[in-house]
């Protein structure tokens, strides 16, 4: 199964915000589109790798400016889409 | 997640019809651009961009509105953006590179039109696209008989300024599209309220060489052996920097060109060894038409320079930024624009030494000759290309194809029989 994990945000400064940290700490981040079974507002969320959702978690509890709109994990299917 | 319906309402967005466009971007752009392995960490500022494309920057263009600036549309690289720079107004660019907007532009033009040009009248008549609703004029030109018929049906939705591009490149063109770009600037002073003095145009022909230089920087990293970014990541930069801000744009794209370089140091690629390296040359691609692209490095490809107006046509040569007047910055500009080899042009020589001196450039092996439908210039300026072409021993394939998804399967068997050619015999693949 191809589990990826999903940080939602109230809006787009939060999750820039949050992107500064990840990079400070040496941890590898992609800035996405928001999945659209996760939310329906067209924006920005941030996928990181499942196995460090806790050491993610800790560092958003340390910066309580950072707002979040959840944590979400979700099988990712790949789709054919030229074919 | 910000929510932006009451921007896009104040916009008049057809909300329900705009929703049926975002459910589909973030899987596709997941599944052309996040599948692909390595990409370098810089791409995360156009990621940005991307999933933000109808809202962060859409909001800026609001805001920016709101306190009295005003907005150009414009589609094309002979629109000199330096002009509007310097008096003070935006320039973006608009819609028109999915199928989603294709119907809507049926509705009002003919079947047998180019689909950028569909899906553009589309984008704007159908209400879908932001940028189309946050431009206070948009600017045309006259580089094909689609667009300049359109201009007249866009008209009907919102304030156009059309400039007359001349079709041959003699002194006298030149003095005409001096004449244009002059028009163009009383057009920008009426618009806003600004004087555009000799200052004020240096400035922006400053900013916009530096744009260009950023891109030139970054498709020189892609001359290297190793290649450190990917054609599909280039093509996004080159199509990014049409809306962006362009100072953001500016240090962003740095930023990236140092993590490309210190990658060619470390003789760091993409792609595995033995991937064909290609150049395409051909018609623009707008966001978010990636087919080709996508197509050629799956399947067993790698795109390593586009000539095209979302490629080096944009960002080649600069405008001579000393001159001291007004008048002698006009024909640098006139000089600069002039220098594209667009294929509206007759005759159009500069065109295929520029595909040759590329190819050579970027060390290529392969030539994909990239045509939309009904795009009659460049579907026309194929022989005298394939005709050089063979005659330096360049192999070419033309393929032409528009925004639907069902030719895909076709198009990648021919793409992997032309690879397979340039890798077992590359004089087979040059047809005499």
């Amino acid at each position: 199964m191809n589990l990826q994990t999903y940080i939602l945000f109230p809006s787009h400064t939060d999750g820039l915000a949050l992107e500064k940290v990840l990079k400070s700490n040496e941890i590898k981040y992609t800035i996405v589109p928001t999945p659209r079974d996760l939310s329906k507002c067209c924006g920005i969320s941030i996928k990181i790798d499942p196995d460090q959702k806790e050491k993610i978690e800790g560092l958003i509890q340390k910066n309580p400016d950072i707002k979040i709109e959840g944590i979400h994990t979700v099988e990712r299917k790949k789709r054919n889409w030229f074919v | 997640m910000a929510d932006y319906r009451d921007l896009w309402k104040s916009l008049n967005i057809d909300l329900e019809k705009h929703d049926q466009l975002c459910a589909v971007l973030p899987e596709f752009f997941g599944d052309i651009y996040l599948s692909q392995e390595n990409r370098p960490e810089s791409m995360n500022y156009y990621n940005f961009v991307v999933s933000e494309i109808h809202g962060y920057r859409i909001k800026e263009l609001a805001e920016y509105r709101e306190k009295g600036g005003k907005v150009f549309g414009s589609f094309c690289v002979f629109v000199p953006d330096e002009v509007a720079l310097a008096g003070d107004a935006v320039v973006v660019g608009l819609c028109g590179g999915s199928d989603f907007w294709v119907s809507d532009g049926e509705k009002v033009l003919p079947r047998n039109m180019c689909p950028l040009i569909k899906a553009s009248v589309g984008a704007k008549v159908g209400g879908t696209c932001p940028y189309f609703q946050s431009v206070d004029m948009l600017v045309g030109e006259t580089t094909c008989d689609g667009k300049k018929k359109a201009w007249e049906i866009l008209e009907e939705y919102t304030p156009m300024h059309v400039m007359d591009l001349p079709q041959m490149k003699r002194e006298k063109d030149k003095l005409h599209w001096m004449d244009e770009i002059k028009i163009f600037k009383e057009q920008v002073e009426e618009l806003t309220g600004n004087t555009i003095t000799k200052e004020k145009l240096e400035k922006g022909i400053k900013l916009i060489n530096q744009k260009r230089k950023v891109l030139q920087r970054l498709y020189n990293t892609r001359k290297a052996e190793n290649l450190p970014i990917s054609g599909k990541d280039a093509l996004l930069i080159t199509q990014i920097a049409f809306y962006d801000d362009p100072n953001r744009f500016i240090e962003k794209t740095t930023e990236l060109c140092e993590e490309l370089e210190a990658r060619i140091e470390k003789g760091e690629s993409v792609f595995k060894e033995g991937t064909k390296r290609i150049l395409v040359t051909g018609t623009p691609m707008a966001i978010p038409n990636w087919k080709m692209h996508h197509l050629i490095e799956t399947s067993g490809g790698a795109v390593v320079c586009e000539e095209t107006c979302t490629g080096t046509r944009y960002f080649e040569n600069l405008v001579d930024e000393n001159k001291d007047t007004l008048e002698g910055q006009i024909r640098a500009l006139a000089d600069r624009y002039l220098g594209i080899n667009c294929a509206c042009f007759t005759p159009n020589e500069g065109r295929v030494d520029d595909i040759i001196r590329l190819y050579k450039e970027y060390k290529a092996e392969g030539v994909i000759y990239y045509s939309l439908p009904f795009c009659h210039t460049y579907a026309l300026e194929y022989k005298k290309v394939k005709e050089a072409l063979d005659k330096e021993g360049i192999p070419v394939m033309m393929i032409e194809s528009d925004y639907s998804l069902q030719d895909a399967g076709q198009i990648k068997t021919r793409l992997e029989a032309f690879f397979e050619m340039l890798e077992t015999s590359k004089e087979a693949a040059v047809t005499k």
